[in-house]
């Protein structure tokens, strides 16, 4: 009984951690050790809720290299479980829960993608009659009278300016744009936005998943901004960001939500980087593989340690 | 593009520059002018973009007279549209490089950035 609670103990305690993990600029400074701890948190909550499920439905059984007996013991310690009325209560709503969220959460992920994937499909259809090619072939345009400039992530991976956008930037802030949307399509930043939104759609109301996915959305914007910098320079890239918002601001206020995550940006480009410390580094990289590494070791642990101890449930016939 | 989508693409392109309705030998015979062309090879697509809601087509005698449902201005406004409408739920589909911002956020960003410039521009003159 102590591994699921102390699993469940453990997935509430992470994500009570999330309002504090978003405080402070820790994550501004390196984007890349940012967006691995929080897609590792957001993992390791739903992780332990599931293993804790498991956890009460299956009690803890013996490991041995021999089949028949492994099953048998899987029968007995079964029997022995559904055998009184509060234990079957307990591993049918351990085995529902861990079900329910697991199910949720991979639906939620497919039809995340789903959509996504017919969404770009429709876009890339469309495209197909309005664009035409630039002729350095890195990108398509479109003649329209608002700034946008964007990336279409898929098998066909493909980068879109308005001729708007090609209008208010010159030709070293095009190159950085470029560079930003590369980053996007290399880094896969799409799979790690698709994620985040499918498990905050798929539990509305934890607000862990509600911030993870905030900050992974400004996160994956700061990491391509910094990769743009790399081949421009830092100052080019927030130019960028500031000609294409004066050339196509929100009709209203309402409509424009990305003025806070703009203003972070520039801030963080116009200032020189102060990357996180080697030591800072390394706390959030091992941080963020024990959690990928502790709900199921929890889970496991029983299980292994009835094995070494040898403590095989009652009736467990000694010739077999 | 692949070459469906540039046949499709060339047709619409020949659709829209039209004024009125076209039967399939009229942008045959204009597209020929370019290159081969099959009969059935574009009456093929023209169906396909019918099917797709780009086109209508009307009985004209044995032959169907095509005209786009939406102009080309129209059919852009609409994909922009859809673009721009993006927002916070859209972020899996297209990743813009920017979200669109109210104007006085704009220009709070760009007296950063000035300010920003101004201090390079001081440290550059004074090394």
């Amino acid at each position: 009984m102590s591994a699921p609670l102390l699993l469940l103990v453990y997935a509430v305690a992470a994500a009570a951690v999330a309002p504090l993990l978003s405080r402070g600029t820790w994550s501004d400074r390196s984007p890349r050790v940012g967006i691995l701890v929080w897609q590792t948190l957001s993992a390791t909550i739903i992780a332990g809720i599931v293993f804790a499920g498991v956890a009460l439905a299956v009690p803890a059984m013996p490991f041995t290299s021999n089949l028949a007996d492994f099953l048998r013991a899987c029968v007995m310690t079964l029997q022995e479980q559904y055998s009184t009325p509060g234990g079957a209560i307990v591993t049918t709503a351990g085995a529902l829960t861990a079900a329910a969220v697991a199910a949720r959460t991979g639906f939620c992920l497919l039809a995340e993608l789903l959509s996504a994937h017919r969404a770009r499909r429709q876009q890339l259809q469309s495209l197909a009659l309005l664009a035409r090619r630039d002729s350095s072939g890195q990108f398509l345009v479109v003649e329209h009278a608002d700034a946008a400039a964007y990336c279409l992530p898929g098998r066909r991976n493909e980068i879109v300016f308005t001729s708007a956008a090609l209008g208010a930037l010159d030709k070293d802030q095009q190159a950085a744009v470029l560079a930003h949307e590369m980053a996007h399509l290399r880094g896969r930043h799409h799979l790690i936005l698709a994620a985040a939104n499918a498990i905050h759609r798929a539990f509305p109301r934890v607000p862990a998943f509600r911030i993870a996915r905030t900050e992974l959305m400004r996160l994956v914007e700061m990491d391509a901004d910094d990769r743009a910098a790399h081949s421009s320079s830092r100052l080019t890239v927030a130019t960028a960001v500031v000609r294409l918002a004066e050339a196509n601001p929100a009709p209203s206020a309402a409509l424009g939500a990305g003025g806070a995550s703009a203003l972070a940006r520039v801030r963080r480009l116009a200032s020189p980087t102060v990357p996180l410390g080697v030591l800072r580094t390394a706390l959030a990289v091992t941080a963020a593989a024990a959690m990928l590494v502790l709900p199921l070791t929890v889970a496991a642990a029983p299980a292994v340690s009835s094995a070494y101890a040898q403590t095989c449930p009652t009736g467990f016939p000694a010739s077999a | 593009m692949h070459r469906l989508g540039q046949l499709e693409s060339a047709i619409m392109e020949r659709m829209w520059s039209y004024q009125g309705a076209a039967a399939v030998r009229d942008i045959l015979e204009d597209i020929q002018r370019d290159r081969e062309i099959a009969y059935m090879t574009v009456k093929t697509v023209m169906d396909t973009l019918n099917r797709k809601g780009l086109l209508v087509r009307e009985q004209d005698g044995r032959a169907f007279r095509y005209r786009p449902t939406k102009t080309r201005e129209q059919y852009a406004a609409a994909h922009m549209g859809e673009v721009l409408a993006g927002g916070s739920d859209r972020t899996a589909t297209l990743l813009h490089f920017l979200e669109q911002i109210p104007a006085d956020e704009v220009a709070q960003l760009r007296v950063v950035l000035d300010q920003a410039a101004q201090i390079k521009a001081q440290t550059q003159a004074s090394e």
